[in-house]
């Protein structure tokens, strides 16, 4: 919708922005073709589950914070897992990490797959959605479909449910799948890997705008492998520490536009999510994926958002990959998980959702019971990142009409495949011009 | 007890929601009940996610969809839409938000036009849609919502009960 202004500026309002998910709005301002003010505003419930999360029992967390988010429930189960287990100097064994990552896996080539195809593969290809894109690329939306369902297979599999798994424990999980379990969903698997590689080819054949942006990206790092469920935390400027050392860094603090709280990373902006992993996590790809990502015309470093598509094609197939692999070395007879008795202490975890890194702080008492919780979700942390390349994107394309401009602002906040909120909600966009 | 078998042309009755998230649990709820009937040759199930339909369809002539709806009506009220050949789409004010929520979740809307686009819509889809009062985590279904329970599977037998069940039709 668009009108004038009394003044003579102009007020475009998109009521609803669709394939994002979130609460709130965004507001540009544009004076003399020159962008003076951009705000995303935001409601944001992780804290309100923090505050539910006080007087709880140590062994609630996984299944409460699960709740927040219907597309990445195991970055918070997760995390929180690893938190407690923290408090009550618990380790777990690699069977049980094994199938933490397998899980996860599952997550992120359902979240991935979706974003891909779904969300953002529409604003490429210049469709309002993916049920118009459909009827030009049936068969691509077909095997979108395919992916997406391996996701949830698995996820259905490993945790008991689709959305919000049941099967995880502080500790590990209430019960092991078989390997037979297991290889039935194998062919599926090794067909998603071949599809996923297809994907990265296809998605690198669309028109990229030239942007790049020189945040400081921060992620989490694994010695052994690409981190996905645990690690340290690096970053492009050199740091280097233990996920306990995340609140020392990383410093949250209230905007008056947002309810959601912004964050800064030793004093500055910065970005967690697919590209700050692969930028400092590229080595540990697989062979077959690191070739992928450079003939699709990646560099090690992707520094252009909207090729963030790319870099989340390149992590589904690793997902893939690694869904195989896990599967291919697993060997029945696991305990499913370690006994946690509970402590009086704080913990922290942290674990690589699938638009970033998530990170949870629990205190305890020495019944267990949940004093404090802290809950810092990726979205959060690239609110400021989001509104630069807003504010850089709306500068770049202000000679464009305000459709195509509305257009640019939300294919640039879909880059982020921000999961604002788990409600019912949308954003709303305006730009008002004068 | 729920049970899935191949995927046919047999009428297909669907679950839509989340069993322990309030009154987000009556599609699961009713599916049960018509799972529990034995119906031959009717092929039921339980889905939280939307776009598993696109599969689930399979070659199904006829589907009834059983979902909680949040229309502004009393808590408790079935809403019953067909969406099948024909039809016009979901009003998204209503089934869209329905089951997980979010855009991010592909809702019922999206799935069925997705379907529609892509061909994999049964040629009768009807969906029976409980208007739901709350979608608190952990909680059982509302009183209002599990008073309907017993009218909406007999709106489902009775849909069913106008195809020849397991036919080709």
């Amino acid at each position: 919708m668009t009108h004038k202004l009394s003044d003579g500026g102009q007020v475009l309002h998109v009521g609803m922005l669709a394939r994002v998910e979130g609460e709130g709005g965004m507001h540009i301002e544009i004076h003399n073709n020159v962008v003076k003010s951009v705000k995303l505003n935001i409601f944001e419930p992780p804290r309100f589950y923090e505050a539910f999360l006080r007087g709880r029992k140590y062994t609630e967390p996984p299944d409460i914070t699960a709740r927040i988010c219907g597309i990445c429930p195991v970055a918070y189960q997760t995390a929180s897992c690893e938190a407690i287990e923290q408090i009550c100097g618990v380790e777990t064994t690699p069977a049980i990490q094994a199938m933490r990552r397998l899980l996860y896996c599952g997550e992120w080539i359902e979240s991935h797959s979706l974003h891909i195809f779904m969300l953002h593969a529409p604003d490429f290809l210049g469709f309002d959605s993916v049920i118009e894109m459909a009827a030009d690329y049936g068969e691509v939306v077909e095997m979108a479909l395919r992916l997406k369902k391996s996701g949830n297979d698995l996820m259905t599999l490993v945790g008991g449910r689709a959305i919000h798994p049941v099967n995880v424990k502080v500790g590990g999980f209430y019960r092991m799948p078989t390997k037979a379990q297991m290889l039935a969903l194998r062919p599926a698997l090794a067909r998603g890997v071949e599809e996923a590689f297809e994907t990265i080819k296809l998605v690198a054949t669309f028109d990229f705008p030239e942007m790049e942006q020189p945040y400081e990206y921060v992620a989490l790092h694994h010695p052994d492998y690409y981190a996905i469920e645990r690690g340290t935390v690096v970053s492009t400027s050199g740091a280097g520490f233990p996920v306990r050392e995340f609140p020392e860094h990383v410093n949250e603090f209230h905007v008056e536009h947002s309810n959601a709280l912004h964050a800064t990373f030793d004093g500055g902006m910065y970005m967690v999510g697919p590209l700050a992993r692969y930028s400092l996590n590229f080595s540990q790809l697989s062979e077959r994926c690191k070739a992928a990502a450079i003939a699709a015309g990646l560099g090690e470093t992707c520094r252009n958002p909207f090729k963030s598509i790319i870099v989340r094609a390149v992590e589904l197939a690793y997902a893939f990959e690694e869904a195989v692999r896990i599967i291919d070395e697993w060997k029945d007879g696991a305990a499913p998980s370690v006994p946690v008795t509970p402590k009086a202490g704080e913990g922290f975890g942290a674990s690589e959702a699938p638009r970033g890194t998530i990170f949870h702080r629990y205190v305890l008492d020495a019944d267990g019971v949940i004093q404090d919780a802290q809950i810092v979700p990726p979205t959060s942390q690239n609110q400021p990142a989001i509104e630069a390349d807003l504010r850089k994107a709306a500068q770049s394309w202000v000679d464009l009409d305000d459709h195509d401009l509305t257009h640019r602002c939300e294919h640039a906040i879909r880059n982020y495949d921000p999961c604002i909120s788990c409600a019912t909600h949308f954003l709303d966009l305006r730009v008002d011009r004068s | 007890m729920i049970r899935e078998v191949a995927s046919g042309t047999e009428p297909l009755v669907v679950g839509l929601g989340s069993p322990d998230r309030g009154d987000d649990g009556v599609g699961p709820t009713v599916a049960s009940a018509i799972a529990d009937l034995g119906l031959s040759g009717v092929r039921v199930a339980v889905h939280e996610d939307p776009t598993d339909l696109v599969h689930l369809w399979g070659r199904a002539e006829l589907a009834v969809v059983i979902d909680a709806v949040m229309s502004g009506r009393a808590a408790g009220e079935l809403v019953l839409c067909e969406v099948g050949w024909g039809q016009g789409p979901l009003p998204e004010s209503c089934w869209a938000k329905t089951g997980r929520g979010g855009t991010h979740a592909f809702g019922l809307a999206a799935a069925v036009e997705l379907s529609r686009a892509l061909g994999h819509l049964p040629r009768r889809v009807v969906l029976v849609g409980v208007e739901a009062a709350s979608f608190d985590h952990g909680a059982p279904l509302s009183p209002a919502v599990q008073s309907a329970v017993e009218a909406a599977v007999a709106e489902v037998r009775a849909v069913l009960a106008e195809a020849p069940v397991g036919s080709d039709a």
